[in-house]
């Protein structure tokens, strides 16, 4: 499974398309640490990172699962198993959104926070970004062409899922990923005691996300 | 491998492609599947491929090993030719073999991008990489489709190597080429069923050619004529 994971995040960084994620990535960064962090601000500002990225992650998943022709991904599939294939994609993204969450924990350390943050603080935005690429590879998974053929109402959906998902974590942390209540805790310096619910709530979803990604590639192929 | 009884369509409502489809192949056959266009050569191929699943029935003994070139090989990655074949060597955990790449006539072709690739180029790569791994079912959706006469000749040869090492082949083929192979069966697809037909008997008088050639490419010549469909001795 290893070497297939290889293929498919080789043959997404030789085609390019990475770019457009990093542009995005890129992007976010500089409005957030443009203006600089002062110190106490490190958490919320990991916080809104990891919130805001998700959107970024998820575009990223989605480029990456459609990187490969529908041709390959059935030669692929007779050659290591329907399953086998199906996880080294899913690999793959999170491979590729891991990094791309690293590039923004480690960026602000060098651009943007005028202390450095503490451990504890440095854990939590981790986590935060941890969460957001589950979440987001898993609406990128969600809206990949195996599911939505169009590339219309795939980008609408996955643009419209991430702003549904931000409306409804508004309402309770259980209703949708709890982008707004985790970013809403670092700012109120509230997040450890309310951590064990975003977590929960965070992973379920991701959990439900990936579970529907893979059953609808099951009917499907 | 047995197909009992299959049943396909894509959507529920839509048409049975396939309906009540029956299929027993042993190891070791070649089975050319025949039909006209949109009768669902290429679903079966792919439901015998395990790509896709029976509605109704069911599809028993598949080889572990399965080799599948689909009719268009999709050429539209960033990739050379060489280093496609080795990602695919390394997932398949069975290099492509170079004495391979040399049959099929492609050895010249390992530099060049699979996006610069002619059509029967770009074909010889998808049959290079189903042949990886010795598939003990090897499933061709029109391989000789856009091959010169060398590596449609080679390929015959390699079809029958491999049922001759108990492979099961199924190939859908309009040229008509893998009827060279010895021992190949025809199998229809119309109106949802596969009927197995009986090969066309060529009343053509048979004549013997005599061939001088070097000592070293008899072996060779021999094997490619019988796997043609020719008498040698």
């Amino acid at each position: 499974m290893i070497p297939l994971v290889a293929f498919r995040l080789s043959g997404y960084v030789r085609s390019h398309r990475i770019f457009q994620p990093l542009l995005g990535l890129l992007a976010v960064l500089s409005i957030l640490y443009a203006t600089g962090v002062p110190a106490g601000g490190e958490l919320p500002s990991y916080a809104d990172s990891a919130g805001i990225l998700m959107l970024v992650f998820a575009w990223a998943a989605r480029g990456l699962l459609d990187n490969e022709p529908d041709e390959q991904r059935l030669i692929a599939i007779t050659a290591v198993g329907r399953r086998r294939e199906l996880t080294a994609g899913l690999l793959a993204a999170l491979g590729l959104t891991s990094l791309l969450a690293l590039t923004a924990v480690v960026f602000p350390l060098f651009v943007g926070f005028a202390e450095t943050p503490s451990g504890a603080d440095l854990g939590y935005g981790a986590g935060l970004h941890l969460l957001a690429v589950l979440a987001g590879t898993a609406l990128g998974a969600l809206t990949s062409r195996p599911v939505l053929a169009s590339p219309a109402a795939s980008a609408a959906v996955l643009v419209g899922g991430y702003m549904a998902i931000l409306l409804l974590s508004s309402a309770s942390p259980w209703a949708s990923v709890p982008v707004l209540d985790w970013m809403n805790a670092a700012h109120h310096d509230d997040l450890p005691q309310r951590l064990a619910v975003i977590v929960a709530s965070a992973l379920a979803w991701s959990a439900a996300g990936l579970a529907g990604y893979a059953a609808v590639r099951r009917v499907r192929g | 491998m047995l197909a009992t009884k299959v049943y396909f369509r894509y959507r529920r409502g839509e048409p049975w492609v396939l309906d009540d489809a029956s299929l027993d192949l042993s190891p070791g056959s070649v089975a050319e599947i025949t039909g006209p266009n949109g009768t669902g050569k290429s679903t079966l191929l792919r439901l015998l491929a395990g790509l896709l699943r029976p509605v109704r029935g069911g599809i028993t003994g598949r080889p572990p090993v399965v080799g599948y070139a689909p009719e268009r090989f999709p050429s539209a990655q960033p990739f050379t030719v060489a280093a496609y074949l080795r990602h695919m060597g390394a997932v398949r955990r069975a290099p492509v073999p170079e004495e391979l790449t040399a049959r099929l006539g492609m050895d010249h072709l390992l530099g060049q991008r699979l996006s610069d690739l002619s059509k029967g180029s770009a074909h010889k790569v998808g049959l290079a990489q189903a042949l990886a791994g010795d598939p003990g079912l090897l499933i061709l959706d029109e391989p000789f489709a856009g091959l010169d006469a060398q590596a449609r000749a080679e390929l015959s040869v390699i079809v029958a190597e491999v049922a001759a090492r108990g492979g099961i082949v199924v190939a859908s083929d309009h040229q008509g080429d893998l009827r060279a192979v010895p021992g190949v069966t025809r199998h229809e697809v119309r109106d949802g069923k596969i009927t197995q037909v009986a090969l066309p008997v060529d009343d053509d008088p048979l004549t013997t050619l005599t061939i001088k050639l070097p000592q070293s490419r008899a072996a060779a010549l021999a094997a490619r004529l019988r796997a043609e469909g020719h008498e040698v001795s």
